[in-house]
């Protein structure tokens, strides 16, 4: 077995800022309560460079700098981050073990070689990956969980359980995850490395520190088992963002909805799902209120987990929306997770098939801007009067007509009154009289007339509900 | 000192510069869909409506037989499962009458926008999209620069894009492959030529107007030949009470 950590330092802080392309120039600081005092709990380059440091206290952040956005940390949101994350992740590795207290994830990568490569190459992809959806990881591989966890810290990539003792002996007795005051008591009976603490007698060290540090020991060296409950991955996704600087032009809205939407494409990935509805909330408030929400959604035509196809849609719609103030949180959520059939392609690269081509992207396209109405069919209904005798239908309806070939190739959205004298009666009279069963009722003679241009036109002249002569068709 | 040779023109171009259109070159292999008239098509490039280009249909006033000129060939695509687009038509396709020249209406997608700039960008979406079928876009004046997207847009998608246009745009440039005047002249009251003049055709030199001769599907006059299979044209059907079946309906209501 082999694991890989992947801890994140800076998630409090990354969970601000990935809303933002341009959040270099932004200076954005955490601030929490430790010891009953708000304090500065990490803060991005921007701030740094003014000199906000972490453990500043927060009004000595704000005489520094006074532009600095402070945020104060949202424990929960980290938590459901992870979550988020871990099922992100869940596409690399069938065992996925969640560390809240470390903000950790670990993941079982030695079945996975095959597919992904070696340990230290899917590192690195994972933390381009994330690097994209805008977190900062740290990663490392070691045979056992806890190594895996000390690796990451310091970046190291541990291949062999015989190999541990070597590559961690000389890290600094701080890296262990030791309680609270296990860490400075052990300072001050001199220890300064790992490997001095390990080479120590474990029943004595049990003595003084207590069985669950030796236990950690064991673990962390490969002495004892370490099992881990596989993580199950939930059945929906939501991910929202809170956007540091307010967004007010609807296309600027992209970035942060390409990061979530190509988050929840790799949590599709993981879990070979795909989604046919998408909802968007943007909340213009700083408060949660019902009026102080924007929100539309997104309708597919089939169960898709295409990042690029999603937000090529997500484009067209944004185009259509109007802000009436700039946007503070933004969250997207999936509708049902469904199976999603993916496209098989051919193994010998022969001509693809001309004669049925998917219609649906284009048509999700076209629904996406124009509106879902925009994109209909046609069909007959059983009915003499012309008018009653047609209806647009879904695409998806079956078309049922009785084929017509005297009728006119067109027919008016509605009759329109005409003197007859204008035009050169050709042909008629037929009659019909119709529709005293649903109160349209009507009796009508129809005839073919032409006009000066030459246009051949269907007339008729109408005794009942409106007497008079009117135009309903037309020739081609 | 040798005389000058006099040297063909073709073998002046060298064979890296296929833009240079040569005009001893013969045009045959232009993809193109049979028109259903034989006359026409034998004055078009490729045998037919060309795949993959616009064609701008220009008539005085709509309605001027520029529609059923297109029937066969619509008809030809939607029995094949091609797709049929309309963009924007000014009045409703009436189904019957469609399915009963031929065209399947499965196959028939009728798109409506709300302004120009939308039209333009679902013609383009539309000719862009399935590949193979047909467009049909009634458009407000597109523009040059509009039209060069839009035939870009329709030999990306290999489209058969048919453009109808106001007889004023005869006057304006345009980079469509095929521009045709269209105009319907009466004989009597059921015998409607179509007079055709090509004003533009790529790959092709402008011939002198085509006249097809076409009897109208008119109600009150009986094709030809059931005529003379002597079943009497019915010059009025007189419908005074709906059928049986929706007799029957209306009662259950």
């Amino acid at each position: 077995m082999l694991w890989l950590a992947l801890q994140f330092p800076h998630l409090s802080l990354d969970l601000v800022t990935r809303g933002h392309e341009l959040c270099r120039d932004l200076p954005v600081a955490i601030s929490d309560n430790v010891s009953r005092k708000q304090c500065v709990l990490d803060c991005n380059p921007a701030a740094a460079h003014a000199g906000v440091r972490p453990g500043l206290p927060v009004n000595a952040a704000l005489g520094l700098l006074e532009t600095l956005h402070l945020v104060s940390r949202d424990t929960q949101a980290e938590q459901d981050a992870l979550q988020r994350l871990a099922a992100w992740c869940y596409q690399y590795s069938s065992q996925v073990t969640i560390i809240p207290q470390r903000t950790s994830l670990v993941l079982e990568v030695g079945a996975s070689r095959r597919l992904f490569g070696a340990a230290e190459e899917l590192a690195q992809k994972l933390n381009g990956e994330l690097l994209q959806l805008g977190y900062h990881v740290r990663a490392g591989t070691a045979p056992t969980p806890e190594a895996a966890c000390l690796a990451a810290r310091h970046g190291l990539h541990i291949s062999r359980a015989s190999e541990i003792y070597s590559r961690i002996e000389k890290l600094p007795l701080d890296s262990l995850e030791l309680d609270l005051n296990q860490g400075p008591a052990l300072q001050k009976m001199g220890f300064r490395s790992i490997g001095e603490i390990l080479k120590l007698p474990r029943k004595a060290l049990a003595r003084r520190m207590g069985p669950a540090a030796v236990d950690y020991l064991d673990r962390l060296t490969g002495s004892r088992p370490d099992p881990r409950p596989a993580w199950q991955p939930p059945e929906h996704f939501s991910s929202g963002m809170d956007l540091a600087s307010e967004i007010s032009t609807s296309q600027a809205l992209l970035f942060p909805l390409k990061r979530l939407v190509s988050e929840l494409c790799g949590v599709l990935r993981a879990r070979d799902r795909g989604i046919q509805e998408l909802h968007i909330y943007l909340r213009l408030d700083s408060r949660k209120s019902e009026q102080g929400e924007e929100r539309f959604h997104l309708g597919l035509q089939q169960a898709t987990r295409d990042e690029s196809r999603i937000l090529l849609l997500l484009r067209e719609r944004l185009e259509r929306l109007r802000l009436p103030r700039p946007v503070r949180h933004i969250r997207l959520r999936a509708g049902q997770l469904l199976p999603f059939d993916a496209q098989q392609n051919s193994l010998f690269m022969d001509k693809p098939d001309l004669s049925e081509q998917p219609v649906r992207p284009l048509l999700e396209r076209l629904c996406a801007r124009l509106g879902t109405d925009a994109v209909r069919g046609l069909k007959g209904i059983q009915d003499h009067r012309p008018e009653y005798s047609w209806s647009v239908r879904e695409l998806d309806e079956p078309a049922d007509c009785t084929a017509m070939p005297h009728r006119p190739i067109w027919l008016f959205a509605r009759p329109q009154r005409c003197r007859i004298g204008e035009y050169q009666v050709l042909a008629g009279p037929e009659r019909i009289e119709a529709g005293w069963w649903d109160g349209h009722d009507c009796r009508r003679d129809y005839f073919v007339v032409r006009d000066r241009t030459g246009c051949t036109l269907w007339a008729f002249r109408e005794y009942k509900p409106e007497p008079g002569w009117y135009l309903q068709g037309m020739f081609s | 000192m040798a005389a000058l040779q006099p040297v063909a023109p073709d073998a002046l171009l060298p064979d890296y510069m296929p833009d240079v259109w040569r005009g001893c070159q013969v045009h045959r292999d232009i993809p193109a869909l049979s028109s259903g008239y034989a006359k026409l098509d034998r004055h078009l490039p490729g045998k037919g409506w060309p795949l993959g280009a616009l064609t701008e249909l220009l008539t005085e006033t709509s309605g001027n037989g520029e529609f059923s000129l297109l029937l066969p060939a619509l008809a030809a695509m939607t029995s094949k499962r091609r797709w049929v687009m309309l963009l924007d038509p000014p009045w409703v396709p009436y189904p019957p009458a469609m399915l009963g020249h031929g065209v399947a209406l499965e196959r028939v997608m009728l798109i409506r926008t709300r302004n120009v700039e939308e039209s333009l960008w679902a013609c383009e979406q539309a000719l862009r999209g399935v590949r193979g079928g047909a467009v049909l876009a009634w458009l407000e004046d597109p523009g040059f620069a509009r039209l060069r997207r839009l035939q870009l847009a329709a030999k990306a998608g290999h489209k058969a894009a048919f453009l109808f246009r106001p007889m004023v745009a005869a006057q304006q440039a345009s980079p469509a492959a095929l521009r045709l005047q269209v105009r319907t002249q009466h004989k009597n009251a059921i015998r409607a030529d179509i007079s055709i003049s090509i004003l533009k055709c790529r790959g092709r030199r402008t011939s002198q107007a085509i006249k097809i001769r076409r009897t109208q599907q008119l109600p009150g006059f009986a094709p030809l030949s059931e005529a003379i299979q002597g079943s009497s044209p019915s010059v009025a059907v007189s419908v005074t009470a709906p059928s049986e079946e929706l007799r029957h309906h209306s009662r259950s209501r």
